[in-house]
This record gives C-alpha cells, structure tokens and sequence, in this order.
C-alpha cells in the first residue's frame, strides 16, 4: 500500500492561556508527536515543543517561533528547512554569575552530548528588565523595559554569523506566589509564558531569525504535589535543553520573493491542509488566517481559560474532541476521505432549490 | 536599531463584515505595530452585534492626533 503524500498541518496551542494539554512544560509534545506522524509535516511553535530539560526532535516537526508562524499563515514568508542552524546564545546582563554559568553548561553540554552548532554568546548591555502581568481575561502577558538593548545583542549575534537566536532573561522569582504554586500542581496559567512570546515575537520579526527565549530562574524549593505536566521544569537548573534543539533544526524564514536555492524546497502556506487549534481559543492571528484562505480548521477540546469559539467568531470548523481524534481528521485529510463521512448520522444530500 | 517602548493595549471593537485579522490589525495600529494580539472574549451587544475583547502588545508611542478604533 502507498502511503499518500504529508500534509503540511499547523499545530497552535496558545501560551499562556491555561489549556489543559499544552498550557504547562511542553505537555503537548506527545500530541505533537502523534500529529506529526498522522500528516508526515507538522509546523508548530516552542510553547508546544519546550519542555525545558525535556525535548524530542522529529525531522518531520517544524519548530517556529509564534510571530513567524502567524506571518507564515498570512503567506508573508516561507520556511525553508535545514540540516542544522548556527544557535547564537544572547544572555541577558541582569542574569546572576552563577546562574549564568549554568546556562552556559547547558550549551556546552548541548555541543558536547547531543552536536549542536551553537555560538557566539552576546551579553546584552544592560539588565533586559522583564516584567509579568496578567490580561483582563487573565491571560498571562509581560514587559521588558530595555527592547533595544534586546535587540542590539541579536544584531550583534546576526553580524557575528548565527542564523538562530536563543534568548535566556532573568525572570522575576516569585516563589510564595498562589500562582506558581497552582501552576506547579496542575492548575492556572504559566505566569512566564506571556512575556517570553513577547520576547522572542520582538527578535523574531525584528532580525528575521528563527528566535526562542528560555526563562533564567532561581531553582525552586521541592514541591511534592508537583502536576506531572510541570515537572519538566523542576529537572535541573536551566530551561534552555529544548531550546537549543528546537533552533537547531528550526526552518529559516524567508521572504516570499526569495530566490531559490538548492536543497528542500521552502514551505508555504498554499501547502498547508489543516490547522488545529483549542476549540475556545481561535481567535489568534495564525487560525484567523488560515481560516480565511480555507484550510480547514480542526477544533480540539481543549479547555482553557478563554471561550473564544468558532461559533462566537462565525467561522466553520471541523470538531475534535480529542488531540487523538484530531489525528484521526488529519490522516482523513491526507487520505482524501471528507471527515463528515466518518460521522453518523449522515444526512442524505439536499439538492438546491 | 531604535524602537519604541512595548505597550499592553485593551481594546474593544465591534465586528463588522470581512477580514477579523484585518480588522483586529487595523485596529491595533492606531496604538503602535502590533506585536502579539488576540481575541480573548467575544460578546454580544444590546442589538446583538458582536463584541470582540482584543488584549495585544503593540511596539510605539500612542499618537494622539489618530482617532480611537
């Protein structure tokens, strides 16, 4: 039996927003790997991927940072695959020595263990000043007060010859804070996650480089009700591992008027077949997109803390009830066999009048 | 490279016919260039017309000559 040909797929899984599957450290990557298998190409981004210590690599996963995955699915750039990025390290100044230290074992041991090309490392010039905060729906959103120092240190990192960034700032330790303790036993929303996207969307669209930024923390104290989904983070002293990874093989973004050059060939939206998404949480700029060129839109129960709907926005989609189910549709997809027919009951066709 | 400040911006807008990105995007840039966004609630009004909750940051000063989307 042939097998049909992949069908490029987008996995969304917002960040910060408190899902179920995928609102904690990279909880989603068994369903990422199950859709990767399902349609042979799978284009997602790090909150999916990341789950600090923890990462799996698949040549068939395309790991894209959210500001390049939303202007992907605007049709504003392409991705074009890799066999390896040169993985700058840009550390924020405000990192203590030791902490520091650490994160530049991590690379090290990412060069030595696992062949990653990574360097050079830029410190930024100043502290990069990050900040936390939650949106009126309590969303998780954040600030960094020095964005030009942010981006200074990617310029220099773009002039020195990397072709990937990887972002580690010193994140505020709130280690009495409600929040954290009910993120840590499975409940809540990722405090960091908001102020990450907004760091890594600012280098990302910014340089034109596949970005992804990596908390620095002081390591907490030992929580014996720890939700398995958190516990990525509690491994060791960085969550930079599956930040290096993910950029090692991260497609570049090219300009849609890029010439070709040899090797794969660059992946566009016109390719795509699906989009899969939180079922209340489609109002993000990349199913928005989508949804308007006419990919089909799977709507995965995936609870959360928004109820932003297809039937609140008027779009069509194609229900799931599971991330499973969900790669049940993309293999239906792939296969040329319409969904609907796999339903009961099925209607008999109406003519027009 | 000089850039604004990031700002966080809370709008809302009422739905109207067509592109909701382009609307959501339109909006936005009379606070700065929008740099993460999304619908985060939708409600109804009175008459029934949509209302759509955006939560977004946006890079750039507010100007204040632009009228309010």
């Amino acid at each position: 039996m042939g097998s049909a040909a992949p069908l490029p797929t987008l996995l969304v899984i917002p960040t910060g927003i408190g899902c179920a599957v995928g609102g904690f450290a990279g909880d989603a990557l068994p369903a990422a790997r199950l859709l990767a298998a399902a349609s042979d190409c799978l284009i997602t981004h790090p909150n999916v991927m990341n789950g600090a210590a923890l990462y799996w690599s698949d040549p068939r996963i395309h790991y894209v940072e959210g500001s390049s995955l939303d202007r992907f699915a605007a049709g504003d750039l392409l991705l074009q695959p890799v066999r390896q990025q040169r993985v700058g390290l840009l550390l924020d100044a405000g990192i203590e020595p030791e902490l520091r230290q650490r994160h530049l074992q991590v690379a090290d041991g990412c060069r030595a263990t696992l062949g990653l090309n990574i360097g050079p490392v830029v410190t930024t010039d100043m502290p990069l000043e990050v900040s936390l905060s939650l949106g009126a729906s309590g969303v998780s959103w954040g600030q960094l007060q020095r964005p030009d120092a942010l981006l200074l240190a990617g310029e220099q990192l773009k002039a020195a010859g990397a072709t990937a960034i990887a972002v580690v700032a010193r994140f505020p330790d709130d280690p009495e804070s409600e929040a954290l303790a009910a993120y840590r036993q499975g409940s809540g929303v990722d405090a960091l996650a908001g102020a990450e996207a907004v760091i890594s969307h600012l280098l990302s669209r910014e340089l034109g480089l596949p970005c992804a930024h990596a908390p620095a923390l002081s390591p907490l104290p030992l929580d014996p009700d720890l939700d398995p989904r958190a516990a990525g983070e509690e491994l060791g002293f960085t969550f930079l591992p599956c930040v290096l990874v993910g950029l090692s093989r991260a497609p570049s973004l090219l300009p849609v008027d890029a010439p070709a050059f040899a090797g794969a060939s660059p992946l566009a939206i016109d390719a795509v077949g699906a989009v899969i998404a939180p079922a209340a949480a489609l109002g993000g700029a990349a199913v928005l997109a989508c949804a308007e060129r006419g990919i089909p839109v799977i709507a995965v129960d995936n609870p959360c803390l928004l109820n932003v709907t297809a039937e609140a926005l008027g779009l069509e989609v194609i229900p799931a009830a599971s991330y499973s189910e969900a790669a049940g549709l993309v293999l239906a997809l792939r296969e040329g066999i319409a969904p609907a027919a796999l339903q009961r009951p099925l209607p008999p066709l109406s003519s027009r009048p | 490279m000089s850039l604004g400040e990031l700002r966080p911006v809370l709008l809302q807008l009422e739905r109207r016919p067509g592109s909701l990105r382009a609307q959501v995007e339109s909006a936005l840039l009379h606070h700065g260039q929008p740099l993460r966004w999304a619908i985060t609630a939708v409600d109804q009004s009175a008459e029934g017309r949509s209302l759509l909750q955006i939560e977004a940051v946006v890079i750039g000063a507010i100007d204040p000559h632009r009228s309010e989307a």
